[in-house]
């Protein structure tokens, strides 16, 4: 039965369609105590004493932890996410300072929500209650809260060893931008802003732990994305052994970005304390002022083209808003860098990257992670470009894409794992070609010039973007046979709602001729597995596909050898079909998996036969593999109240082989949506003080189904030469280009009203703000359509 | 903490009587005293629509209900909804055929609130289905198979 690449039904639905699912919240352990983190309301303020007397007076209070009481352990968390390779660091300048986040906050806090004490108490609403009780005296001090004025010489320092606040930086040159800029004969560009935003899933965080037992580790339950690293984490802060602790991950309610947090540490340490198992489930202000945020970048850029429209050279200088701590380095000014030449043949760069530090919510890579931001910059660039060559968009990005035979494409620079940055496989102009018919892109021209009775102003806007995908380390699986037959899927990496129950068991499936639906999966949980990755960066279908791929054929010839000892013929004779091994053309005369693994296990061991059927493999990418996307956005615009419908939206993805074209289809459905969050609804604003003033749902407004049309996707798969069964990621590039798309459709809407957007979310006060501007500038008027 | 409270109110179909705070919140008596636990919390400020259940008939935020407001009254949650034969809901089984979900953390809110929404027979318009699942949140799907499951029911026009 062909299983790879069909559009076969989720195994995980019915549980959750029937409200099975056991979400962090769900989980029940005996006599588990209840904890709330008690947070800086100020963004800078010393920290004078924490009084905990009164709340300790409350019966079922059981304690009030603060910094003092963190001995025995490391205050805070120091070690970076990622190391970055000698070879890299020395080629693009990098600068990478420390990194230094109190567990919990000692004398100072440095931004709203840090957390400075943990109250633990029988009931959830008897800790919150109690959590008043707690009178922590603070003396408050001015922000530092614009990250330009934090790198001004003199300015005050978040971190006293990160001078001018700036945490980590880097240059990359190509080629000889400033020459070629000079000598252009054209140039665009401006200053952009992407606001920051939130990953916001819609279950908020959680962790419980349990203290070890003679027989049981101490085992920490979170909603993590990377149990693996959690539990290194984990063991770093409590001096404990990795093989002292167990991390597992439940259900998780999405997950968009995120990184390790302090909580996960506290109420490990804390349950170890107290010999309790200790629960905190987060509640929505604290995800939307606490959780990491992300985005948040000012990016100076510039685009220069020949007087055939030709793309000569590109400049991005970044500056990244880290908020108190920045826990990735490079990463997110990295990644704008890396990808802000997009599909495009650039031979001359320049990116710079500043991570600034100011006091407000950290920042982390969430869904696309630097490629929103650099795909809506160079987007914009284009169309700017466009305008002034009098040529149509569509015209401009096809005479500038990387023809398909120029693939590999050596980018010139180094990607953060060391390796050379190789746009490996794609076909970009068939790409755009695919989306020009299949949005109607002409059509949709041509029908702007009859003006609509209702006066809104239709705009189509293209984007296009690349995405390095399958980042490693590494990824890890197995597969095995138990002696009842049953085949079981182990992987490390974990899924929060993408699909790896059902995607990597068709892979197992497809090589092993076994139904999909009846392998048993396994994710999530240390105690599993020694060694693991984790779910982020579009990697889990690149790595763990390709781990399970290759466990699967180790699988498989352990299996046809054992079947041929015990059949005596020869294992080429052999097939699989249904969990049977068989010779060729005579099923019935064959052995079940259950035959065979009953046969493996009666052996004596040392015999030189495998006893076990058990296959393990540990996949290293070699490089990160490019997926790629060009996306249609149709808009209307009324210009009267600002107000922006997208009332159409094309994908054409290239994603290599696809594993379950449903599941890739809705990756790009929420990632698209993700990406009309960010352009035109989702904002994390703060105030001078350093105050959120969105800290809910009604003020950080996420798209709703009435906010978003249907989402046209089309597959145009170009195989990665990376990995055996050649997949790129899907998960992410579809947030990369719908900020530009639809920018690019709204200037087009409001033409010849010469609207420049360089700033996402496009608030209908912001749209009208700039219409404003730009009829005021034009020397004519009534130019104004509608 | 104050005194609790004894209530009667039906439950998926049975008659319950629990002791509640009287702060304790519809969600909250529905997932710590009955472990029904299908009913998710995402914001408890009434905006993301998780929590969604009936009463009587009618969806309602369990997050913005006391659970003393639900006395003698009739409450349905998603673990009532599959068919007593043990198959999915035509609704479920919509949106399983659509991969209308993902993660499945809002999944029990929108599963009732497209309960009610398919009793009243309405039209097959997707902006009206658009609308009318406004008041449910989700990261995940990007909302276009939760429309296309919708739509599939309407134009199927079944009974549900």
């Amino acid at each position: 039965m062909k299983q790879l690449g069909e559009a076969l039904a989720r195994r995980e639905d019915d549980r959750l369609l029937r409200g099975g699912a056991r979400y962090m919240a769900d989980l029940e352990f005996p006599g588990l105590l209840d904890a709330v983190v008690l947070r800086s309301p100020f963004a800078r303020a010393r920290i004078n004493c924490v009084d905990a007397a009164e709340a300790l007076k409350v019966d079922g209070v059981i304690a009030v932890m603060t910094a003092t009481d963190l001995e025995y352990v490391e205050k805070a968390i120091t070690r970076q996410f990622y190391t970055l390779p000698a070879v890299f660091v020395e080629r693009h300048e990098v600068f990478l300072g420390p990194y230094r986040e109190p567990v919990l906050a000692d004398r100072q806090v440095n931004r709203v929500g840090e957390p400075v004490a943990l109250l633990i108490a029988s009931s959830r609403g008897l800790a919150e209650d109690s959590a008043e009780l707690v009178d922590i005296d603070y003396d408050p001090l001015d922000p530092i809260i614009d990250p330009f004025a934090a790198m001004q010489p003199g300015a005050a320092l978040v971190l006293d060893d990160v001078e001018r606040n700036v945490q980590s930086s880097f240059r990359i040159t190509v080629g000889d931008p400033a020459s070629e800029m000079e000598a252009a004969h054209g140039r665009v560009g401006g200053r952009f802003r992407i606001g920051r935003a939130v990953g916001s899933p819609i279950e908020t965080r959680g962790v419980v732990a349990i203290p070890p037992t003679d027989v049981e580790p101490l085992t920490v339950w979170s909603s993590t994305q990377l149990p693996h690293l959690l539990r290194a984490y984990l063991a770093e802060f409590l001096r404990r052994d990795e093989s002292a602790i167990r991390v597992v991950a439940p259900d998780m309610g999405g997950s968009f970005g995120g990184g390790i947090y302090p909580e996960e540490l506290l109420i490990a340490w804390t349950a170890l304390r107290l010999d309790r198992p200790v629960r905190w489930l987060e509640d929505r202000r604290e995800n939307l002022g606490s959780a990491r945020h992300s985005r948040d970048q000012v990016i100076d850029a510039e685009l220069a083209y020949d007087a055939s429209g030709r793309f000569r050279a590109l400049s991005m200088q970044i500056v990244q808003d880290c908020g108190a701590a920045n826990a990735f380095g490079l990463t997110l000014p990295f990644n704008v860098a890396s990808h802000a030449r997009g599909q495009f043949a650039i031979d001359h760069f320049e990116g710079t990257g500043l991570c600034v530090l100011t006091n407000k919510a950290r920042v982390t890579p969430v869904r696309g992670a630097g490629r929103p931001e650099a795909t809506f910059v160079l987007d914009r660039l284009v169309d700017m470009a466009a305008t002034d060559l009098g040529m149509d968009p569509a015209e401009v990005r096809m005479i500038n894409l990387i023809p398909a035979g120029d693939m590999p494409r050596d980018m010139g620079m180094l990607y953060r794992d060391g390796n050379p940055m190789v746009y490996d496989s794609g076909d970009f102009p068939d790409q755009l070609r695919v989306a020009i018919d299949a949005s109607g892109y002409k059509r949709k021209r041509r029908k702007q010039a009859c003006p609509r009775r209702d006066g809104l102003l239709p705009g189509v806007g293209i984007s296009s973007h690349v995405e390095a995908t399958g980042l490693g380390p590494h990824e890890t699986a197995r597969l095995e046979i138990d002696s009842e037959g049953s085949v079981i899927l182990t992987c490390g990496s974990n899924p929060h709602g993408q699909s790896h129950a059902t995607t990597l068991a068709q892979v197992a499936g497809e090589i092993l001729e076994f139904p999909y639906d009846r392998i048993v999966t396994r994710f999530g949980d240390t105690g599993l597995l020694a060694r693991g990755g984790g779910t982020f960066g579009s990697r889990s279908a690149v790595t763990a596909g390709t781990a399970v791929w290759r466990a699967s054929l180790k699988l498989r010839e352990t299996l046809v050898h054992l079947a041929a000892d015990l059949l005596e013929c020869d294992a080429a004779d052999l097939t699989l079909e249904g969990g049977r091994v068989h010779p060729r053309g005579a099923p019935g005369a064959g052995l079940s998996f259950r035959e065979v693994a009953r046969a493996a296990g009666s052996r004596s061991p040392g015999t030189g036969s495998e006893t076990s059927l058990s296959a393990y493999d540990e996949f290293v990418p070699p490089a990160v593999t490019f997926g790629s996307g060009t996306h249609v956005a149709s808009v209307l615009v009324d210009p009267e109240t600002g107000t922006v419908k997208v009332v159409d939206y094309l994908v054409v993805d290239d994603c290599g082989t696809i594993l379950n074209p449903m599941v890739v289809d809705g990756q790009q459905h929420g990632g698209v949506v993700h990406g009309i969050g960010n352009a035109l609804f989702e904002e994390a604003v703060f105030d001078e003080a350093g105050q959120l003033l969105s800290g809910t749902f009604l003020d950080y407004l996420l798209p709703t189904a009435a906010d978003v049309p249907d989402i046209s996707v089309v597959h145009r798969s170009h195989p990665t030469p990376l990995n055996p069964p050649g997949i790129k990621g899907a998960g992410e590039g579809s947030t990369a280009s719908a900020p530009g798309a639809i920018a690019n459709a709204i200037v087009d809407a409001l033409r010849p009203v010469p609207v420049e957007i360089n700033e996402v979310p496009i608030t209908p006060q912001r749209l009208l703000e700039l219409i404003d501007e730009a009829t005021r500038d034009l020397a004519a008027p009534g130019v104004r359509r509608a | 903490m104050s005194e609790l409270l004894r209530i009667a109110l039906t439950v998926n179909g049975r008659e319950v009587s629990v002791r509640v705070e009287p702060r304790q919140t519809l969600a909250g008596m529905l997932r710590d005293q009955l472990k029904l636990t299908g009913t998710n919390l995402g914001c408890e400020h009434g905006v993301c629509g998780a929590c969604t259940v009936l009463v009587d008939g009618r969806t309602a935020r369990s997050c913005l209900m006391f659970a003393v407001q639900a006395e003698a009254r009739s409450v349905m949650t998603v673990e009532a909804l599959a068919l007593e034969s043990g198959e999915l809901h035509p609704i479920q089984q919509a949106f399983a055929d659509h991969h209308a979900l993902q993660c499945g953390y809002c999944t029990p809110g929108f599963l009732l609130t497209v309960l009610e929404y398919s009793g009243e027979r309405p039209e097959a318009d997707p902006d009206g289905v658009r609308q009318r699942l406004s008041g449910n949140l989700c990261r995940c799907t990007g909302y276009h198979n939760v429309v296309a499951a919708v739509m599939d029911l309407i134009e199927r026009d079944e009974p549900v």
